[in-house]
């Protein structure tokens, strides 16, 4: 818990979203995660509500997305890091048809 | 860790534990609604069952309706049970399976008599059904002896990060002390499924889970539907979850770390303590409905958006660390662990905190959604009826 009051947090380290704990606007987040001390200070280039993604690392099209560790999405477009993340830029990877 | 709180219960004639005294009317089939209101509604203080099937049920559709029905029945939260159907026979199979746990059963059918007849001869065991609940007290009894079971609904991110890893705490803690608990979902485990067939603990336990997996997920996929809004849902959705395997990964951080003692059928009641993965939808109702007739006593249910779900059967504790939902809705929610989302309290103070009430609601505390008389009944119908 070394960022106190974190505006994002994400699962795992290695994860390439996190999740805004509470509504954000752009400008300057800083996040942390739930298995590390380690610290993110990111640029947000988005509104981000409470609950919603936010991109810690750059996603290409195609790549899948780490969340808790494992693969819980695919990137449908590219995402840059600091980019919201939610059902128009990531689809499930399981459930082909499943798509906003 | 907490303190450990003494535990009371209704102790059954079968050595099972409730947290309620419920004298049940449960109609067979649903043309027995009716009757089964009107004994209710004559005796105040009985608890009718109704619900939309029944008729022309066969095969494992059928199967599941009879193991849901004694099930229920069955579930140490009733203390006796009259049962109604609209003919002898299958009437006979339901009050049959009721009447192996030793507590009290009367059986009546409609045909041949009509609905007021019924009722009115029906009343007359109700009301003794009911004096008679009335003085069995309850008595000392231990983790060991309670079932509970956990679903969690219109959840968001929050569930994962939040009431998810809450409820954790407390999993581990209830089966580290001998209690018995019960997840399912089944669909909700995609992208995580192979986490938790690693944690089945026997080769025959992981086959079955794995067949009840591979069959449910099958009769999704080949529909070859867009799922997105059923599953996730659009409050998912609106919360924050983008994908089936995003939200099931908050589904998976609920049960803990503890072993899979055993993968149950929908309605199947474990065989002994530990963690039990039963296959279920994820439909709330259905859900909670199956894990009251695997006699499941209290159910532990996170939510992120706010699911105002409960049961007439097993008390539904509502957990969530939504400051919105907390918020607006806090009506409906239980426990509040939404300062674990801001990091102002750890999951291990707001997991005892889970705990305590929860052991002050198997003690006999009412919950929001039975004060708000949430009382969803529904049965899982396999395919239509012949």
């Amino acid at each position: 818990m070394s960022a106190p009051r974190p505006d994002f947090l994400a699962h795992r380290s290695g994860d390439a979203v996190g999740v805004a704990v509470r509504d954000l606007t752009p400008g300057p987040v800083t996040g942390g995660y739930l298995d590390s001390d380690a610290v993110e200070e990111l640029q947000l280039a988005h509104e981000v509500p409470l609950g919603h993604k936010v991109a810690i690392r750059d996603i290409r099209e195609g790549d899948d997305v780490i969340e808790y560790g494992v693969r819980t999405a695919i990137a449908s477009q590219d995402i840059a890091r600091g980019d919201y993340v939610h059902t128009h830029n990531v689809r499930s990877a399981r459930w082909l048809s499943s798509v906003a | 860790m907490a303190q450990q709180r003494r535990l009371t219960g209704y102790r059954r004639p079968d050595g099972s534990v409730g947290t309620r005294n419920h004298v049940a009317i449960l109609p067979v089939d649903d043309l027995s609604n009716s009757a089964a209101e009107g004994i209710a509604s004559l005796v105040p203080g009985t608890l009718a069952l109704p619900h939309a099937f029944g008729r022309l049920q066969f095969g494992d559709d059928l199967d599941l309706t009879f193991r849901t029905l004694i099930g229920i029945g069955a579930n140490p939260n009733v203390a006796a049970v009259i049962v109604i159907g609209i003919e002898p026979n299958w009437t006979d199979v339901v009050a049959d399976g009721i009447a192996k746990t030793g507590k009290p059963v009367h059986r009546i059918a409609i045909e041949g008599r009509g609905d007021l007849r019924v009722i009115e001869s029906a009343s007359r065991y109700a009301k003794k059904f009911l004096q008679d609940a009335s003085e069995v007290t309850r008595e000392p009894v231990d983790r060991s002896d309670i079932v509970l079971s956990m679903k969690d609904g219109e959840s968001d991110t929050t569930t994962g990060l939040g009431s998810c890893r809450v409820t954790a705490h407390l999993v581990d803690r209830w089966v580290d002390s001998g209690g018995t608990m019960i997840f399912g979902e089944t669909s909700e485990l995609t992208g995580g499924e192979h986490l938790i067939a690693e944690r089945c603990v026997s080769e025959e336990v992981r086959k079955r889970f794995q067949g009840f997996y591979d069959d449910y997920v099958e009769m999704i996929e080949q529909t070859g539907a867009n799922l997105l809004g059923s599953q996730p849902t659009q409050g998912n959705i609106a919360g924050g979850l983008s994908t089936i395997e995003e939200k099931a990964m908050g589904n998976i951080v609920k049960t803990g770390s503890v072993p899979i003692m055993g993968a149950l059928a929908p309605a199947e009641a474990p065989s002994g303590p530990g963690l039990h993965f039963m296959d279920t939808s994820s439909a709330a109702a259905e859900c909670v409905t199956l894990m009251a007739a695997g006699r499941g006593v209290v159910n532990l249910f996170p939510t992120g958006q706010g699911n105002v779900i409960g049961n007439p059967v097993q008390p539904v504790v509502k957990i969530s660390a939504n400051p919105k939902t907390t918020s607006a809705m806090s009506d409906h929610i239980d426990v509040d662990c939404s300062d674990v989302l801001t990091q102002e309290a750890t999951v291990e103070q707001a997991g005892d905190a889970l705990i305590d009430l929860v052991e002050r609601t198997i003690n006999g505390r009412v919950t929001a959604s039975e004060a708000l008389n949430h009382r969803e009944f529904t049965l899982t119908k396999l395919y239509r009826s012949a």
